[in-house]
């Protein structure tokens, strides 16, 4: 009889509840958060909800691990609900939460915890506007000689030179991802220089998107130049959308028409040292470029030139010495010697164990 | 106005986007995910034009009697097959996905011709990975040799078998270091220099016992690590945030209509 007393005065253990709307969300989300004894055995957790605190809740999740925050996403704006949980061992209550306050639901227009980011691009737009509007009066921003980049004209010269033709692969990227699009500014430049020494220019494409962007450039680059009659579209053709059947159909390419230069920009994934390695095995001048942080030190190993990372984005204002665009990459410049400082600065409050500091989430924005 | 709608397009979309990131509130909230889809409809419609771009020039090179003629013929019969094989699917069995693993198409077609294809190329990659390791691993100057040394202590540091081989391999490169200096020794006419050159192979040699078998015998998974961690994350991390603000300033280009290599 004791015993069932003092288990039932057990079952009775309050847990400390809350539930309020989830913060920074589109609304129909609330959060409920309840404390855990370290002593308790949990072998489930009941939620219950309810909007009529005079009608039965129903139970509308369980949970089987001992977690302590739920979020509801099956609620209405602006109504209230309110909440309970049940925590159990085998079939045994361990602890009951008190029915909670009311917790409405509410659309939020602003997500609070990205200010960093709002923050870091209104100062890299401010910087931008300014090297943008000083590029117009200063036409002769410096910027440091991108090897690969010079070495564009070289290739493609060589190429032509041996007679073949200029290989350009775009990898497995999608018309959506910058890497694609910056990798069309560097082909507008292959196609010019290309039309000038009358050699051929073949695309085979991931993605079709990709193939009627790239006949578009390569046809802008020839007209450009000069020799739209030289203009190809058969050269610049969709091959396969699976990464091995790619990388398989583009190696043929090299092996039967043994181009002079090879292109590989875009974003790679496993195929890169694949078709960088084939490259290599005919003989062909390559330039690499990828944002594929994971890629980069196959193309370093096999390429004979590497556009790395950022240096990809900067392509088209390098070749094409507009002076709006040679603004973006000195702004870019400066934004990224604010960060290095505020990073140096995070660094140092860390390492001289000043905590609590307004840096320490400054960066952490999902 | 050829120029100026999808500039405009592309402006109104593109802030919208970055508007979205931080508005939780409808009708913003889901944005990026209409976007998505409306994007992935487009995409769809969109294949049709590749697999006309790849018949076509394909059947160009069979008309041509190209020398690379008959691999398009394989391609087309081979498109050809796929295809007629899952419409009959669909009109014997129509409750049936005739690209389920079930099907015949994939039992016969997919898994026994397509799937060793695509594993005989990810299989090649270790051969690739490897000719391009030892080109970019000779020890040709200071840097090349650092990237060997570091390649050398990941690589001990994170196979399986790499802790207990580490005293013999690297008895081994102490051994060939010694050597190399006893054989540079040798030329040299000046007594200082060669003696220096002797001790520095000696020393080589009276090192294998305590940094091989000793010190890195236990340390080497944390020695790897330690590479792994810092300074390769270092450099990984600023090739990172390279990208991001290379990748934010194109996109802001793009927006802003600077940069509009991808239109006619």
């Amino acid at each position: 009889m004791k015993l069932a007393i003092l288990l039932f005065l057990w079952q009775a253990s309050p847990v400390n509840m809350k539930a309020y709307d989830t913060p920074n969300d589109a609304g129909g989300s609330i959060t409920i958060t309840w404390e855990l004894d370290s002593s308790w055995v949990v072998s489930r957790i009941e939620i219950y909800r309810t909007q009529d605190l005079n009608a039965p809740d129903t139970l509308i999740e369980t949970l089987f691990k001992p977690e302590t925050q739920f979020q509801d996403i099956g609620v209405m704006d602006k109504k209230p609900y309110y909440y309970r949980v049940l925590i159990y061992h085998g079939d045994t209550l361990v602890a009951e939460g008190r029915t909670t306050e009311p917790a409405i639901s509410t659309q939020q227009w602003f997500n609070s915890k990205r200010l960093s980011v709002l923050i870091i691009i209104l100062i890299y737009t401010a910087f931008l506007l300014y090297f943008i509007m000083r590029a117009r009066v200063d036409k002769n921003l410096f910027i440091r000689k991108i090897a690969g980049l010079e070495a564009i004209d070289e290739a493609v010269g060589r190429s032509t030179e041996m007679g073949r033709p200029i290989l350009y692969i775009m990898g497995l990227g999608y018309i959506s991802d910058i890497p694609t699009v910056a990798s069309l500014a560097i082909l507008k430049r292959v196609a010019y220089k290309a039309a000038e020494y009358e050699a051929d220019v073949i695309v085979p494409c991931y993605d079709p998107i990709v193939m009627v962007a790239a006949q578009e450039t390569v046809k802008e680059g020839y007209i450009e130049a000069g020799r739209p009659d030289l203009y190809k579209e058969s050269n610049i053709y969709f091959l396969t959308s699976d990464q091995f059947g790619y990388a398989a159909g583009v190696d043929g390419i090299m092996m039967r028409q043994r181009p002079g230069a090879v292109f590989l920009q875009g974003y790679f994934y496993a195929e890169s040292l694949i078709l960088a390695e084939t490259g290599h095995s005919i003989g062909a001048i390559q330039i690499s470029g990828t944002t594929a942080v994971t890629q980069l030190p196959f193309f370093i190993a096999s390429t004979d030139y590497t556009l790395i990372g950022e240096e990809m984005y900067a392509a088209s204002a390098y070749l094409s010495r507009d002076a709006l665009s040679l603004g973006t990459i000195k702004g870019e410049d400066y934004i990224k010697m604010v960060l290095v400082i505020i990073i140096l600065i995070g660094s140092l409050m860390e390492t001289f164990g000043i905590g609590n500091h307004m840096l320490i989430n400054f960066f952490n924005i999902f | 106005m050829k120029k100026e709608i999808p500039l405009a397009i592309t402006f109104i979309s593109g802030f919208l986007l970055v508007l979205a990131l931080f508005i939780p509130h409808k009708p913003f909230g889901n944005l990026e995910e209409i976007f998505n889809d409306w994007y992935i409809i487009v995409s769809g419609f969109t294949m049709l034009l590749g697999i006309d771009s790849l018949l076509e020039y394909n059947f160009k090179k069979i008309r041509r009697k190209e020398k690379d003629a008959p691999y398009s013929l394989i391609l087309i019969l081979s498109f050809f097959l796929t295809l007629i094989w899952g419409v009959t699917e669909i009109v014997r069995t129509p409750e049936h996905n005739p690209f389920s693993p079930t099907s015949t198409f994939s039992k016969y077609f997919y898994n026994s011709i397509f799937m060793p294809l695509q594993s005989t190329m990810f299989a090649i990659l270790s051969f690739f990975i490897a000719s391009a390791a030892y080109r970019a691993f000779r020890a040709k100057e200071f840097n090349s040799a650092l990237l060997l040394v570091s390649a050398v202590i990941v690589m001990l540091g994170r196979i399986p078998l790499g802790q207990g081989a580490a005293p013999y391999v690297i008895t081994v490169i102490f051994l060939i270091f010694a050597w190399y200096f006893y054989a540079e020794s040798v030329g040299i006419t000046e007594t200082g220099t060669k003696l220096l050159y002797i001790l520095v192979a000696v020393a080589f040699i009276a090192l294998i016992y305590p940094i091989g078998w000793v010190y890195l015998k236990q340390h080497i998974p944390s020695f790897a690590d330690w590479v792994m961690n810092v300074p390769q994350m270092a450099g990984k991390r600023g090739i990172m945030i390279g990208i991001a603000l290379g990748g934010i300033a194109m996109s802001i280009r793009i927006i802003l209509g600077i940069e509009r290599t991808y239109m006619k």
